[in-house]
């Protein structure tokens, strides 16, 4: 494929992700001449955007778990990643390039941090988006514990939260004693600001984003309104940047949109891991609160599909490992019972890492996934 | 004519001069007017609308005296001791009420005397007169009983004996009219001869501090209203740092030159002195207000008063000048919000001790809520931990307002959670639930007659998706005839 061919593809209006557009070039830059003549291409786009180039190479292992699950990239049927060593993938940041390393907060996640390069950007407007209002409370909670996160670092300060009307009553209002019980916030450091419009929530987000008394302001919104257009978040964007403080902006049943965030992901609730106890995972008990995360935009990122489980004693975020890899590495979920007896046929249902997206109890394991955790059983 | 009605009668409330000059009176029959002049205009009495027309005014004499009170449904008493140097001496102050008045288009009558007696009979039947310290005596001696301010039937009995001048009644024994007519006689008399003292009760409480400018040139626009506040707020630093006090309230007057009274109020949530903030305030107060102020042909006369003020201490700086208070940032923060968006714009959530999910966290505006002085406990030392909850129990991290009710077909178990529900028009299948959580209803708060609310119990649900809520069913099964209710109470991360 000559370069010609992959600028093409670069600009082919009907893509309109740009980070899909670079994962094309960067899958189809695989000879040396080829890449040279897409950074060439690069330097000429940033030059033009009149912003830094930087060259950063992908961490091992990154792209190519993410690489199937991108529905756009259709060039990934010709070129298959597994040809493609990891090495070889190159990701070149902009705008963002001139930000010290300590401007990104670590979400703990290690998956998500490297898809990100880092974390999100602490001094920024970040979008969380929630599919539909029910939602709301996977993505309302995703937020509380970055801002837990911050917390646990930085001083005490207060987090503001502004919301309209209409959110606070189709979503709920938040509650304290839950927010310290998870979050470890205390009911002190927390300001609610219930707008009436939409107009109202906006000024107050505005004049509290500059703000660098407050460790972090929430903005919620209900749906798509055309008053948070491209230029209200870019003004939310800039004085966010310049106080040096996150704003989130949480989007709850809202149409991604263009905006001036860096970063939006899309949150949707995962089915929580049941309780750990002494004689192990507890049937049918609701553990601890777990998030779907989808990076829905990134300058750096390439998309991908992360699922994170909140630990309210130690605030911080644990990966779950997904699907594939539990394939690849078969591990008894179900431990050996030492009477030598097969276990009650009740606790067949117990997954400890159920399939995303799928009802943990009742569900039989597959054919292969049986014989999988019944092999270790006969070797004993 | 006004005409309102007394009794079963259709009665003349008031009249114009022309319908005067017909002859007709105040108190004649409608029936009687209409029969003799078929062609008068009659309209019903609106005392509702004379009370607000009249609180509007006693609104614009607040630039001559702070203390106006209303009197009855027509009368207005200004204390203006200490006040008429201000506008060059009692007659020309009375002679500019006046002719204001008259340029409003009102017909006035006003009196000017040393006790509120003397100046209500002078206002009233000896008009625009100033009658000086010490001939109160002199003044009502002529005029009627009606001068006194009497009762009317005390002033009928007074008639049937003859009496029928103030002046009679001042020449009169006193022992023998307090024991016929009463101590409310002697004491109008007393009050209106400045032998007694009345105070005269201000509409409007009085501001400790304000300061005000007239202007020879209307304004009209905002930002020389805001610019017009930062001046007179420079002025009010100066007295407030005397007194060692900040503001807590702050009110702007905006005189309008027809006679509209625009009155705004902020509040602060810590004593504020200094001049920009106050005009930042008012900068969001009146952006907030643009609409509902109409500066017509602009305000001649912009007073700034303190309402209410409170200590303020002063904050010792480091060396570098710079005084290290992020909660100060935060408060001109929630008074800028609230100035602008009003007075629960800024909530914060302050713990009660409480079961019930909704009492447990109150919601106060920020400058109500109390605020922490010491910092907090350091975690692990002198921790009390037999308050604390071995278990603590789960609570959702958003609550409703109000529980909404969802529809439950069935429960396994009658105790048990529910299989599905349905929540706002939309079906969940509960995959996986914890619970039941019991809270009772605090029966020491509920009133009598009330006894019996329901228990909830609680469960946590965990929905096909993965989506956690905190269900509830009122009440218990074969407890009443009734199904229990179940509700949707809150939302959990």
């Amino acid at each position: 494929m000559t370069p010609l061919d992959s600028s093409a593809a670069l600009w082919n209006p009907r893509e309109h992700n740009r980070n899909n557009c670079e994962w094309k070039l960067t899958v189809m830059a695989t000879s040396a001449v080829a890449r040279e003549t897409v950074f060439a291409l690069r330097r000429q786009i940033a030059k033009i955007e009149g912003t830094l180039p930087e060259r950063l190479e992908a961490p091992a292992g990154a792209a190519p778990v993410d690489a199937p699950r991108n529905p756009t990239a259709d060039v990934t049927l010709q070129n298959p990643t597994a040809d493609i060593p990891p090495q070889d993938l190159t990701i070149v940041r902009r705008g963002l390039a001139v930000a010290p390393p300590d401007a990104f907060l670590r979400t703990g996640a290690e998956g998500l941090d490297t898809a990100l390069s880092g974390g999100l950007p602490k001094a920024a407007l970040s979008e969380i988006h929630g599919a539909a209002t029910r939602d709301a409370g996977a993505v309302a909670g995703f937020a509380l514990s970055l801002v837990s996160l911050i917390l646990k670092q930085g001083p005490r300060l207060p987090v503001l939260w502004i919301g309209t009307a209409e959110i606070f009553r189709e979503a709920g209002f938040p509650y304290a004693r839950g927010l310290h019980a998870l979050f470890g916030i205390e009911p002190e450091q927390l300001l609610f600001s219930e707008a009436p419009r939409l107009l109202d929530a906006l000024w107050t987000a505005e004049e509290a984003a500059r703000m660098t008394a407050l460790a972090a302001v929430i903005l919620e919104i209900r749906g798509s309104p055309q008053r948070l257009d491209l230029t209200a978040t870019r003004r939310l964007h800039a004085r966010a940047q310049n106080a040096g403080r996150p704003v989130f902006l949480l989007r709850q049943a809202g149409e991604p949109e263009p905006t001036a965030a860096p970063v939006r992901l899309v949150l949707s609730a995962a089915p929580s891991a049941p309780r750990e106890t002494i004689a192990g995972p507890l049937a049918g008990s609701i553990g601890r609160p777990a998030f779907t995360v989808s990076i829905g935009k990134s300058r750096t990122a390439l998309p991908g599909q992360f699922t994170l489980e909140w630990n309210p004693d130690e605030r911080s975020f644990e990966e779950r490992r997904t699907g594939e890899e539990r394939a690849a590495n078969p591990v008894p979920v179900v431990s050996a019972s030492r009477r030598g007896k097969d276990p009650a046929a009740a606790s067949g249902a117990v997954l400890a890492f159920p399939a995303v997206g799928s009802p943990a109890p009742g569900d039989q394991p597959s054919p292969g996934e049986r014989a999988a955790h019944r092999r270790p059983r006969r070797a004993g | 004519m006004i005409s309102h009605r007394q009794g079963n009668a259709q009665r003349i409330a008031a009249l114009d001069e022309r319908a005067e000059a017909l002859h007709l009176k105040r108190g004649m029959g409608i029936a009687d007017a209409r029969a003799m002049h078929p062609s008068v205009d009659v309209v019903e009495a609106n005392p509702e609308a004379d009370r607000r027309l009249l609180e509007s005014l006693a609104d614009w004499c607040d630039r001559y005296t702070p203390l106006v009170a209303l009197d009855a449904a027509d009368g207005l008493f200004l204390d203006v001791t200490g006040c008429t140097h201000l506008f060059g001496g009692e007659r020309s102050m009375l002679d500019d009420i006046l002719s204001r008045f008259f340029h409003q288009g009102f017909d006035v009558r006003a009196g000017l005397a040393a006790t509120p007696g003397a100046a209500w009979a002078a206002a009233r039947f000896a008009s625009d007169r100033i009658v000086p310290c010490g001939e109160e005596e002199a003044l009502l001696a002529p005029l009627p009983l009606a001068a006194l301010r009497i009762e009317p039937d005390i002033r009928a009995s007074l008639e049937s004996v003859g009496l029928r001048t103030a002046g009679a009644v001042m020449a009169a024994p006193r022992a023998p009219l307090a024991r016929r007519f009463g101590v409310s006689l002697l004491l109008r008399l007393d009050q209106a001869l400045g032998r007694l003292d009345e105070a005269v009760s201000p509409r409007l409480p009085m501001a400790p501090l304000s300061v005000e400018r007239h202007l020879a040139e209307p304004i009209m626009l905002t930002d020389e209203i805001e610019r017009l506040v930062k001046m007179l707020a420079t002025t009010l630093k100066a007295d407030l740092e005397r007194r060692g006090e900040g503001a807590r309230r702050l009110a702007l007057l905006l005189f309008r030159v027809d006679g509209a009274v625009s009155r705004i109020a902020v509040g602060t949530s810590r004593p504020l002195r200094e001049p920009l903030l106050i005009q930042k305030l008012f900068h969001e107060r009146l952006a907030a207000l643009e609409q509902d102020i109409d500066a017509g042909y602009g305000f001649d006369l912009v007073r700034l008063s303190v309402l209410s003020a409170a200590a303020f201490d002063m904050q010792q700086a480091d060396l570098a000048g710079e005084t290290r208070d992020d909660g100060a940032d935060i408060a001109l923060f929630a008074d800028r919000i609230r100035a602008r968006l009003g007075d629960s714009a800024v909530l914060k959530p302050v713990a009660v001790e409480s079961h019930l999910p909704e009492r447990a966290v109150a919601m106060l505006p920020y400058a109500e809520a109390p605020q922490r002085v010491s910092p907090p406990k350091k975690p692990g030392k002198m921790q009390d931990t037999s308050s604390k909850p071995v278990f603590r129990p789960e609570r959702p991290i958003r609550l409703f307002r109000s529980p909404e009710p969802i529809e439950v077909p069935a429960t396994e178990m009658p105790e048990g959670p529910p299989m599905n529900f349905r929540w706002r028009r939309a079906l969940y299948r509960v995959a996986r639930a914890e619970g039941p959580e019991r809270i009772a209803p605090e029966w020491w708060r509920e009133a009598a007659g009330q006894e019996d609310t329901p228990t909830r119990d609680y469960f946590r649900i965990e929905d096909s998706d993965g989506r956690r809520y905190w269900l509830y069913r009122q009440g218990l099964y074969g407890a009443s005839q009734a199904a229990p209710r179940w509700f949707m109470h809150g939302v959990f991360a």
